[in-house]
């Protein structure tokens, strides 16, 4: 069987999925660098290694911000299309709304009954509140990124972070830092900054009763504190399929097939 | 062949301020050069698109424009100030736009706050490289040396003259108002354009030295009237799918850098020779997203939003735009006949202007609304899949109405997608990202 790839080419990461048909079988990622075509090269070499299929017929379709830089794609889709596909397919159905937090944008999507793009909301060329700002925030704290999660967890307090700019957040978190406020109750607050600036793009109604499930995906829904604050900021059940940093690659993958 | 842009014959220059102007002039000239190559190389050009391309080459400068025709030019910020009697008087109404990137960097230069409107900001820009920093009087600089007329549509308009003097007393212009009722459909606010459009002709035949006669206004008018129908005509074309955005940009942008007569001709000619989209163009015509295009206006060098709709997948068969669809304000029967006296000439014509105004600045806005339903239901059928709203990051009025309408165009079953942006490059990956989500959700 002709596998299918998917490759999206994100401004932090580039995220590459290698499908059979509707099941996937490997996933990799790597830093964004230049020549980004010979990094989605590299990873499907090795991904293909991996699933002991070297040689295979196989076709590609690229997303992200460096979709067209991929040559060899079959396939260019636009990533908040391949979004609401991936999730679709990857929740059984079951998603209504995606709300993806990506390295420089983040962006909210109402999906259709069958999985295609309802209406969506995408933050302008200002990267607050996105993976760029948790990057920021985990520099200045001198925190791994994954901690985040437990670090939020064990918070007493929330403390009013009001500021997600990139710019910003450093004059604010120092001066917390230097007020002798807990990294604890700072990891715990930016997370409710962010999810309140992804709840103000979705706008009132956006998510509503009969929108369906709510998923966060990208890859600071690995971070737990971030989707608590989401799920408490909307009033509703937040759910996170398991890696959602590849939702949108698996839904450049499962393009192919459509 | 100019270089395009507002900045052809621009004065030598030599102090290190001068020399920085010098720069921007530079790069003001490269955006407008860039954008001009980028047309003459799209592959649907024809050689009748050429005369409009030549005026962009030529520059968007008031000294162009008498340097082509011979005859003085009146400056305007808005097309809502008659044409017709300007042009009646014995000036030609020349339009002060940039859209600029490099010319906007030298209108904001520090002095103002950050969400001014690009294109007045740009305005400043062309007005400051036009003649030189620091140089006294207004002898030299050609966006100076006659009057400008302001209407007041908007605030950044209303400040525009502030916004100079703060930049350089020097480059204040001379003034005429045109104050616009903020209440459009109330009788006192008819009352009161009328007076105004009365006042504008005083202030021509003072200005030109001549009086606007019946005979002369009528003549103006047929002018301008012959100038709408072929503009009229061309915009019926490009919603059958023959006048690809970029292109109709193009033609009604160059409208104020030439005699109508010339433009109109230009116009018929190319009419005459637009092949019609048969076969496989008109099947790629159908598959492409056929969208209307609202909001703040689009101006010359600056075709970012429209090069990457069409990347998208998206074909604009429709405006609303004070710089493209509405450049020209329509010409309807005015009840104008042979015996029609002067006063029911102007009259007319104030009406028109009056009524014709779709810009949002009115705070009775159903007129403007109706206006743009009226357009997105006309002539039977499904005309458009959806409306792509544009807003000039700091252009208020559009930006709140984009908030106003988003919820009745969705409700007669249209997509609708709202784009901020400003003169700037660097968001159009962005953009093209939110343009071909939009384009998959139109079917």
């Amino acid at each position: 069987m002709k596998l299918s790839i998917g490759a999206d080419l994100g401004s932090t990461a580039i995220k590459v999925v290698i499908h059979s048909g509707e099941t996937p079988l490997w996933r990799g990622c790597a830093p964004t660098v230049p020549r980004q075509e010979e990094v989605v090269n590299r990873l499907v070499a090795e991904g293909l290694a991996a699933v002991g299929a070297v040689g295979a017929d196989c076709e590609l379709a690229a997303t992200g911000y460096g979709k067209r830089l991929c040559a060899s794609a079959r396939r260019s889709v636009d990533e908040i299309s391949a979004n609401a596909l991936g999730l679709f397919r990857l929740s059984g159905g079951r998603a209504g709304v995606a709300v993806n937090i990506g390295g420089q944008d983040s962006k909210a999507i109402r999906l259709s009954p069958d999985g295609r793009v309802a209406d969506f909301r995408m933050n302008d060329k200002c990267a607050a509140g996105t993976g760029r700002f948790f990057e920021q925030a985990a520099r200045i704290l001198d925190t791994p990124l994954e901690d985040f999660a437990r670090l939020g967890a064990a918070s007493r307090r929330e403390i009013d972070i009001n500021s997600t700019c990139v710019v910003f957040a450093e004059s604010e978190i120092v001066s917390l830092l230097a007020t002798g406020v807990a990294k604890e109750d700072i990891v715990r607050g930016l997370c409710a900054s962010v999810a309140r600036r992804a709840a103000g793009l979705m706008g009132a109604g956006f998510a509503s009763g009969d929108a369906g499930a709510v998923y966060l995906d990208g890859g600071p829904a690995l971070n737990a504190c971030l989707v608590a604050a989401l799920a408490d900021e909307l009033g509703a059940e937040v759910r996170v399929l398991p890696a959602p940093q590849y939702t949108v690659a698996h839904g450049a993958a499962f393009s192919l097939l459509q | 062949m100019g270089d395009g842009g507002n900045t052809a014959g621009a004065p030598q220059m030599a102090s290190p301020a001068a020399d920085r102007l010098g720069k921007a002039l530079g790069r003001v000239r490269d955006e407008a050069g860039r954008e001009l190559q980028a047309l003459r190389a799209r592959p649907d050009r024809l050689p009748a698109y050429d005369y409009f391309l030549d005026l962009l080459a030529g520059g968007v400068r008031p000294d162009a424009l008498e340097r082509r025709t011979g005859k003085p030019a009146l400056n305007l910020l808005c097309i809502q100030a008659p044409l017709e009697l300007a042009h009646a008087a014995g000036f030609l109404p020349f339009k002060i736009f940039s859209g600029s990137y490099a010319a906007d960097a030298v209108g904001a230069s520090g002095r103002l706050p950050a969400l001014v409107c690009p294109m007045l900001r740009a305005v400043q820009g062309v007005v400051r490289l036009g003649g030189g920093e620091g140089r006294a009087g207004d002898g030299g600089n050609p966006f100076l040396r006659r009057p400008w007329v302001l209407p007041t549509t908007c605030d950044w308009i209303v400040k525009l003259p502030e916004m100079l003097r703060l930049g350089s007393p020097d480059l204040a212009p001379g003034l005429h108002w045109l104050e616009l009722p903020h209440l459009k459909d109330a009788e006192p606010g008819r009352r009161r354009w009328l007076e105004e459009v009365f006042g504008f002709k005083a202030f021509l035949e003072d200005a030109a030295g001549v009086k606007i006669d019946r005979k002369r206004l009528a003549a103006s008018m047929a002018v301008y009237g012959r100038a709408w129908a072929a503009f009229a005509r061309l915009g019926e074309r490009r919603r059958a799918g023959d006048v690809p955005f970029a292109w109709f940009l193009a033609v009604a942008n160059s409208f104020f850098l030439d005699a109508p007569e010339r433009w109109t001709e230009a116009v018929g000619a190319l009419l005459d020779v637009l092949p019609r989209a048969r076969g496989a163009d008109a099947a790629a015509g159908r598959r492409a997203g056929r969208v209307f295009f609202a909001g703040s206006p689009v101006f010359f060098p600056n075709f970012k939003l429209p090069g990457l709709l069409e990347e998208a997948g998206l074909a604009v068969v429709g405006d609303d735009l004070c710089s493209s669809g509405r450049v020209i304000p329509p010409h309807g029967p005015d009840g104008v006949g042979a015996g029609t006296s002067e006063y029911e000439l102007v009259a007319a014509l104030a009406e028109r202007y009056h009524q014709g105004c779709l810009c949002p600045t009115f705070a009775d806005n159903d007129r403007r609304v109706h206006g743009i339903f009226g357009a997105l239901d006309g002539g039977g059928g499904r005309r458009f899949d959806g409306v792509v709203f544009h807003v000039l990051k700091g252009c208020h009025p559009y930006d709140l109405e984009s908030c106003a309408l988003e919820a009745p165009v969705k409700a007669k079953g249209l997509k609708f997608l709202r784009v901020e942006t400003d003169y700037a490059a660097e968001d159009a990956r962005n953009l093209l990202t939110r343009l071909e989500a939009f384009r998959q959700t139109l079917g």
